[in-house]
């Protein structure tokens, strides 16, 4: 449903060009749910702004469902990074969840529900007229999150979205996103730089190089549908995936890339 | 109990210093028998008769009403030019010169100039407060479109939401605190140029009132003018900060919340 095909991105600076992109190449599945990790500097943000239809790529292209992305698709949502940035803090929690409903046709009772339903699946059903900077680093997240969930779309893109929170609530929030994916049955894509985190959500990892940036390797992640925090990150079988991912990503800081790249 | 006490030490230490002086002017001129200093009781007993009766309506009215619609004016056309401005790289460099030659030019030597071709009715008087209100509004409004958050921007673009909500919604919002640093500046701007350009060619207003008491003689009529403009002034910028209160509440409480971080 979502493919991305030799996607190549050149930054034009003053008198000297930055390949941050060299040749992308993957396809993720209707209802999936696929982590990118790589190291610092492997231009994940780039990758996922020319995803996400903010950044034009120098050659290659993404297509979402059959059609080629040319600038944000409606069937497509962003969690952005930065949570403190990324809310209207002139607007109440339900303003900000609800702003880019008014943009699609729909009745205003429908809205509503959309919003209600979106906040209480985040558990912020209480939080209604709150405004963001009121609220916790997680808890602005999360009102982010159901912002994303009531567009109601059929990708969620995630740019390292709890890179800021605290380890516990991103425990919380990494919970959250597997619950709601099963339950929205919503295509997912998941930006992040930390390695347990993309074992632990994804059902496939795929791991950038260093920049100029291809993907090394695609990895399948055979865990149980089932997880839990507690008992799947002690699994031997995640340490192994783990472990492997790690390796890679050394491989990747040190410049390695596949070869022919 | 606390509260009420607090309130009552800071109404004690603002007003402590005015309450100082007045007294001093008080007792230093009470036996004055200088024609250019009387007494503050025969200044103030000039102003009650002068100011606080239906005489005065014909003189403190027009110039209120030129101020009104010269403010307001000058801070629709600041927003409006500015935000464009403030958007578009090119449009600032080819404008920057020209605003800032123009924002040079003192207010008041315009007087004479639009005597010529706006004679010397209330345009003339509104041009000129509009021609010195409208650069603090128009300046700061470039800044503060400039500094539109770029997550932001993106979150906007992401969801594709449309022209109008765009600006309504986000840039307006975005802007407002410096818009508002703005329009306070051309506030003391405005009286200043209200007065300024009743001195020159009029009829009527707070302005020619004071040049009439002036090239009359009549020394207490003139102070007791200049009072009526500094209660005027205060007048105003309580009227504004209470307007500034409100409509950036989210602002002192985002401001708040990040300092106590």
């Amino acid at each position: 449903m979502l493919e991305v095909k030799q996607l190549r991105k050149v930054y034009d600076g003053a008198g000297r060009a930055v390949e941050a992109i060299r040749d992308v190449n993957f396809k993720v599945g209707q209802g999936e749910l696929v982590c990118i990790v790589g190291p610092s500097g492997a231009g994940k943000t780039t990758l996922l702004k020319c995803i996400a239809g903010l950044l034009a790529p120098t050659a290659g292209g993404v297509i979402l469902e059959g059609n080629a992305v040319h600038g944000p698709p409606p069937a497509m949502a962003v969690v952005f990074q930065e949570y403190g940035r990324s809310l209207f803090p002139w607007m109440t929690v339900h303003d900000n969840v609800a702003l880019p409903l008014k943009q699609k046709r729909m009745t205003a009772g429908r809205r509503e529900e959309l919003v209600s339903n979106a906040l209480a699946a985040v558990d912020l059903a209480n939080v209604h007229g709150a405004y963001p900077w009121q609220l916790s680093g997680g808890m602005q997240q999360r009102v982010a999150i159901a912002r994303a969930v009531a567009y109601e779309p059929h990708v969620l893109l995630m740019d390292e979205p709890f890179a800021a929170v605290d380890a516990q609530t991103r425990a919380d929030l990494e919970d959250l996103i597997r619950v709601l994916w099963h339950k929205l049955e919503v295509t997912v894509l998941f930006v992040t730089h930390d390695i347990d985190e993309s074992v632990y959500l994804g059902q496939r990892v795929l791991i950038m190089s260093h920049a100029p940036t291809v993907i090394m390797e695609d990895v399948a992640i055979d865990l149980p549908d089932e997880r839990t925090q507690l008992e799947t990150r002690s699994l031997p079988r995640f340490g192994e995936l783990r472990k492997h991912i790690y390796s890679q990503i050394q491989l990747a800081k040190q410049g390695w890339r596949p070869p022919g790249t | 109990m606390s509260g009420a006490l607090s309130l009552a030490r800071r109404a004690g230490i603002v007003l402590a210093l005015p309450a100082a002086l007045i007294a001093l002017w008080w007792v230093t001129s009470a036996g004055s028998d200088s024609f250019y200093f009387p007494p503050l009781a025969t200044i103030l007993h000039t102003f009650v008769t002068l100011w606080l009766s239906p005489d005065a309506i014909p003189n403190v009215v027009p110039s209120l009403i030129r101020f009104a619609v010269g403010y307001f004016a000058a801070g629709l056309i600041g927003i409006a030019v500015g935000i464009p401005v403030g958007a578009s790289r090119k449009l600032r460099q080819t404008l920057e010169p020209v605003l800032e030659f123009l924002r040079a030019v003192p207010p008041p030597v315009l007087v004479p100039v639009l005597i010529l071709f706006a004679g010397i009715g209330d345009e003339m008087k509104i041009l000129v407060i509009v021609f010195g209100c409208v650069w603090p509004v128009l300046l700061n409004t470039v800044a503060g479109v400039r500094a539109l958050d770029e997550v932001l921007e993106d979150v906007v673009r992401c969801y594709r939401i449309g022209r109008m909500a765009r600006l309504w919604h986000f840039v307006l919002p975005g802007a407002s605190p410096q818009i508002f640093t703005g329009l306070r500046q051309s506030l003391s701007v405005g009286i200043i140029l209200m007065v300024v350009s009743e001195m020159f060619a009029a009829s009527n207003g707070i302005g020619f009132a004071l040049v009439q008491y002036q090239r009359t003689f009549a020394i207490p009529e003139m102070w007791s003018g200049i009072i009526l403009l500094g209660l005027i002034g205060i007048a105003l910028s309580l009227v504004f900060r209470a307007a500034e209160a409100w409509l950036l509440a989210w602002y002192h409480g985002l401001r708040r919340t990040q300092r106590a971080n």
